[in-house]
């Protein structure tokens, strides 16, 4: 299977009568966007800001983030099984809006999270606050479920997304970018001497804000399957997990998947990447039990040497981390893990909520418990008083001037467990 | 498989005592994971995973967790579970749950339940 993504290149984000792309930035009109966040009942307003790099803005409480995709060629749409219809992705060329996102914010239930800081030391931490940001602020209806109100927050994410991304139908792209995985039985004949390995990425996967789909449906539901790398670049697999914003895969994490790129680009070079294989991080052990077992039998079944596991979260999912872990060693293959930390605020508590003696090859995301000071910021987009309730925050952290003391877990993207960031451990 | 749950969420009890083993906690979150631990030492086994998946014991004070009713040789691997979550649950700063109101609270006892019926599969 073969995509080719084209990136047009945005350095600009601006109000503008007509919503289009010229010279390198994008123009949107205000409300036609807000029109279609309307559309659906569930919303009694809309409105629609925009965030720069470097500009004095702090967005929260940040549920999703989003990149602008549009496919130009090649079977299904963006977002296959959520807005497009449930066709096979990942083949023919899809055009990129790259430096541009959606954000969307919402006080879903009272206790929430997710900060983007534009500008000063909390936009050093996450990847978001490189971005033009066109950030949406929807209220809900009087007494809107919240069940309801997290899916109407996350449909409205993804129609302006797709909205924004067909500007970029019929633009030439600045650049273009090839990816291709072959069948199994040509993948394993390519690069003799060169070791084969597998991505094994964890999907957050338990209820209520904490749930990620594949083509539609709740990965609670599936078994462990395999994917095409390039399906996930075309929206197959999107973010409904609104909780623990440090270490939560957005959607935009899952189109631009950092071990999914670095795999590509080592394809040949030092290791045959073989494919992608996609598990649920589900409450039941049994379950736990199920899915790992699967897991396993899929990376043995591929005939790789070594995986790479990912994780999502932290609590339970390092039980499945561990549990993946344990079984794939134990077919004789070798695991690398992905994940972040709790290690208290200085850092000497254990890490993780499991371990094993196996799992002796590991990245981490940073720490999530250090304690940060953010400045204010001259403008708050979204709800400003959620300081206090997001995750990490405690009684305090919103200070008189607008500054903010709290765990760098509050912070969206900070801790990354697919290494899309910049923190780590020796 | 007869159930058990063990919870100190009002809104579990009220929705499947009579359908499950209830076992309500008057109590905080480590109640719960100490009831479950003394259940564990005799003989029940621990159905699902007793910490959150990112919702952490620093922010919420409901927990629900599910455990087999009836009761058999120690299940070793639930007692490592168990005693790991509990050294988790101490490590994490409750300081916010003191300032909790109540209608926060609420959203973590739908959490709590959407979880739990996420394993309930209902």
């Amino acid at each position: 299977m073969k995509l080719e993504l084209g990136y047009i290149f945005i350095k600009d984000i601006q109000f503008s009568d007509v919503s289009k792309v010229e010279d390198g930035t994008l123009y949107v009109n205000k409300e036609e966007v807000k029109a279609l966040i309307l559309e659906d009942q569930n919303f009694q307003k809309a409105d629609v800001e925009l965030a720069k790099p470097g500009e004095s803005v702090r967005i929260m409480p940040v549920k999703d983030v989003i990149e602008p995709r549009v496919k130009v060629e090649g079977p299904g749409g963006i977002f296959p099984g959520m807005i497009n219809k449930v066709e096979t992705v990942g083949s023919g060329k899809t055009n990129v809006l790259k430096g541009a996102a959606v954000v969307t914010t919402g006080k879903i239930v009272g206790f929430q999270e997710g900060i983007i800081d534009m500008s000063g030391p909390g936009a050093d931490y996450t990847p978001f606050s490189k971005l033009y940001n066109l950030v949406l602020v929807c209220e809900p209806v009087e007494g809107l479920k919240q069940h309801d109100h997290e899916k109407a927050l996350r449909f409205a994410g993804y129609k302006v997304a797709l909205y924004l991304g067909e500007l970029a139908r019929n633009l030439t792209p600045d650049e273009v970018e090839v990816f291709e995985t072959p069948t199994l039985t040509e993948g394993l004949k390519m690069y003799p001497d060169l070791p084969r390995v597998a991505y094994v990425e964890m999907l957050q996967s338990q209820g209520l804000m904490h749930d990620t789909y594949v083509y539609g449906v709740d990965a609670k539901q599936i078994l462990p399957t395999m994917i095409y790398p390039t399906e996930v670049m075309d929206g197959a697999i999107v973010s409904g997990n609104c909780v623990s914003a440090c270490d939560k895969n957005t959607t935009y994490h899952h189109l631009n998947n950092p071990v999914i790129h670095e795999l590509y680009a080592e394809h040949g070079k030092t290791l045959n990447f073989i494919g992608v294989i996609i598990t649920n991080e589900n409450v039941y052990l049994a379950d736990k039990e199920r899915s790992s077992n699967w897991s396993s039998k899929l990376a043995e079944f591929f005939g790789v040497d070594g995986v790479i596991v990912s994780e999502e979260g932290f609590g339970n999912p390092d039980t499945d981390l561990i549990m993946n872990c344990k079984k794939i060693e134990s077919k004789g293959i070798k695991t690398v893990l992905i994940t972040d930390e709790y290690a208290g605020r200085d850092g000497t508590s254990q890490s993780l909520a499991d371990a094993d003696p196996l799992a002796d090859a590991v990245v981490s995301g940073g720490n999530a418990n250090e304690v940060i000071e953010l400045p204010p910021m001259d403008k708050i987009i979204g709800h400003v008083e959620v300081a206090d309730v997001i995750a990490g925050g405690f009684d305090g952290s919103l200070h008189k001037d607008g500054s903010i003391t709290a765990e760098l877990q509050v912070i969206t993207g900070a801790t990354n467990e697919m290494g899309f960031n910049k923190l780590s451990a020796r | 498989m007869k159930k058990m749950i063990i919870t100190n969420n009002d809104w579990v009890l009220k929705k499947y005592n009579g359908k499950f083993t209830v076992v309500y906690i008057d109590g905080t979150f480590k109640d719960v994971l100490l009831a479950v631990r003394d259940k564990l030492h005799l003989g029940h086994e621990l159905l699902t995973h007793p910490l959150g998946s990112s919702v952490k014991p620093g922010e919420t004070p409901i927990k629900s967790i599910m455990i087999s009713d009836e009761k058999n040789k120690i299940n070793f691997s639930s007692v490592y579970m168990i005693e790991n979550a509990i050294i988790t649950y101490d490590k994490f700063n409750k300081e916010k749950l003191k300032f909790l109101d109540d209608k926060r609270i609420e959203d973590f006892k739908l959490i709590d339940l959407t979880v739990l019926e996420s394993a309930l599969n209902i």
